[in-house]
């Protein structure tokens, strides 16, 4: 499949929650130009979990990433990127997933059970950002303390952040002696 | 039953900047029942404070993820960040790199020969292999200043030009190496006690790799043609026809045991010789920066909005960098994954099963950028008693001794 065909097949498959997709390419080298595709999908949420199957339906895939941005509203944009066709020389197209998750409803569907690699990934999302995931069945801490505050999520921008527990992060010296006091 | 735990900590020589990590592992005998994982030990919330930087420092701080492949998480931030920012590096720089980081994944796999060497009681193996790397690290000090954080990445190039003297120096590593893996290969590939003791020990299946997200070499001995610079080619490496090692290619089948990833990393050493030296004869004139002057570089990143996925294939794997920049001079989102965030998920099933003499084989079959040496790691058993890593030590030499003493009958 190349990657308009892969195209197709999400657009098939997810029809009006794939609200925006576009192609970017590529060209790498020096004496012979290659072409690398990469997809990028803005879907519904609700049509997270169809996206998924449909990418392992494709190819089974190599998990990159997945990572989620408070962007300091009433959302927090998740991204998942994958891989297909790894193994095929100058042949790997990355899929990337972007959907908006409402703070409200911080729930999403576990993919463990199409790939168990994919639990360090959700485990991470879960304590750093406070998203569940229905199905997860390893749901202790992977890289915070076992003693950390309930409620406390690093890479929220908003109430359930982090910024109370931090100091002296990126200030300069000449900042912190200024206040000298108040740094006890 | 009581909880016990092999604890891996931070050695003196393998500095652990990413994962140094806790298994947890319960035996009955000599077998191990039950395992758990506990990770986040060094975790230092890098991303957060890149995203509070400009790029420049950014890209400094990525530097120090990781002391033994320093390289490599530059490489994928500034991929990233080319790709995010519409910046091509010059013809010059993209033959630079791939130089970097072959040098890179020499000394590093060596550092792990040598480890697995030492796990199995080896350790005059350990030392002669060690020495070897020296070579490749005074190399590094040439080419960049230093042995490791060599600070020569830049977005839109390198920092540092390679010299007509430097060129004669990379030839003379190149012929060196290609002489030390040939007896690398005759020591320990064609050694029985050394085959005896590594085949079916912590054995990767294909499927199950696939599962575990496994990357890079442990992949790669499993069977799995996955590599970065063959998949998803980048600077130069988009011109060579890089192959995935795999060892269905070299002895026409895959085990995925530690008798397989030691082949892959050995012959993974020629092949980084080999693209070494297309760089080389092949680097392009011109400039080594697209943008020289940061303070126009920090403009451009303040003018442009962007988001990108970048991977570099670092010695353990694929490393990946996400990257945003929405209008400040520094990324608003940073994701990093590295090597062994994935590779780690393979010790649980790895461990299951397998002898106590057999667990620091495992846990070193990864290569995890973290080692176990020489610091008391804790194994209790059920019924309370505790054991010293070097009690597993022992258990592990002991086990080579005896493969030896049946080899020579």
């Amino acid at each position: 499949m190349n990657v308009e065909q892969i195209l197709e097949k999400l657009k098939e498959s997810l029809g009006d929650a794939l609200l925006s997709y576009e192609i970017k390419e590529y060209t790498m080298g020096v004496r012979r130009k290659r072409t690398l595709y990469e997809i990028w999908a803005e879907i519904d949420k609700s049509a997270f979990r169809k996206a998924v199957e449909t990418i392992f339906d494709i190819d089974y895939p190599h998990l990159h990433f997945i990572t989620g941005e408070d962007t300091g509203g009433d959302v927090i944009k998740m991204i998942y990127s994958f891989g297909v066709y790894h193994g095929h020389p100058w042949g790997e197209i990355s899929i990337t997933l972007k959907f908006d998750l409402p703070k409200s409803e911080l729930i999403l569907p576990t993919i463990t059970d199409l790939m168990i690699g994919a639990e360090t990934n959700e485990r991470e999302i879960r304590e750093m950002l406070g998203v569940e995931f229905e199905g997860l069945k390893n749901k202790r801490h992977l890289f915070l303390p076992d003693d950390w505050p309930e409620g406390k999520y690093p890479w929220r921008r908003d109430e359930y952040g982090v910024d109370d527990m931090i100091k002296h992060t990126h200030k300069s010296v000449r900042e912190i002696r200024k206040k000298g006091g108040e740094n006890a | 039953m009581p909880k016990s735990a092999y604890y891996i900590p931070i050695g003196p020589i393998h500095p652990a900047l990413k994962e140094p990590i806790r298994v947890e592992a319960e035996i009955e005998g000599e077998k191990v029942v039950k395992v758990d994982v506990k990770r986040g030990f060094a975790h230092r919330g890098i991303e957060y404070m890149g995203m509070k930087r400009n790029a420049i420092q950014t890209l400094y701080l990525s530097e120090r993820i990781c002391g033994i492949c320093s390289i490599s998480h530059p490489y994928a931030f500034v991929i990233t960040a080319e790709k995010a920012l519409g910046i091509e590096a010059p013809p010059r720089a993209q033959y630079i790199r791939p130089i970097i980081a072959e040098l890179e994944r020499i000394h590093s796999h060596l550092l792990w020969l040598g480890v697995i060497a030492h796990e199995m009681g080896f350790d005059s193996l350990l030392f002669w292999i060690w020495k070897g790397r020296e070579k490749v690290l005074d190399l590094l000090e040439l080419l960049t200043g230093n042995r490791i954080n060599y600070s020569v990445f830049m977005i839109g190039g390198v920092r540092r030009d390679i010299k007509e003297s430097h060129i004669k120096a990379l030839k003379d590593m190149i012929t060196y190496y290609w002489e030390l893996t040939e007896k690398m290969k005759e020591i320990i590939l064609s050694d029985p006690v050394y085959k005896a003791r590594t085949r079916g020990v912590a054995q990767l299946s294909k499927e199950l790799a696939l599962k575990l997200n496994v990357v890079g070499p442990t992949a790669r001995a499993a069977g799995l043609r996955m590599d970065i610079r063959q998949d998803m080619p980048y600077d130069a490496y988009a011109d060579i026809d890089v192959r995935a090692v795999v060892p269905q290619d070299i002895v026409g089948e895959a085990r995925g045991d530690a008798y397989d990833i030691t082949m892959v990393r050995i012959y993974e050493i020629e092949q980084s010789l080999d693209i070494i030296e297309y760089c080389v004869d092949n680097l392009p004139e011109g400039k080594i920066l697209a943008i020289p002057n940061y303070v126009a570089l920090l403009a451009k990143i303040r003018r442009t909005k962007g988001e990108a996925i970048g991977a570099h294939e670092a010695p353990r794997g694929e490393v990946v960098h996400y990257l945003k920049f929405d209008g400040r001079d520094g990324p608003s989102v940073w994701k990093v994954i590295a090597p062994s965030y994935n590779n780690i998920n393979s010790w649980a099933p790895l461990l299951l099963g397998a002898e106590v003499a057999d667990i620091p084989i495992v846990v070193a079959y990864i290569d995890p950028c973290m080692c176990c040496n020489d610091r008391v790691a804790l194994l209790k058993t059920p019924e309370g008693r505790v054991l010293g890593y070097e009690y597993i030590h022992r258990k592990a030499v002991e086990k080579t001794r005896r493969i030896e003493r049946e080899v020579k009958k």
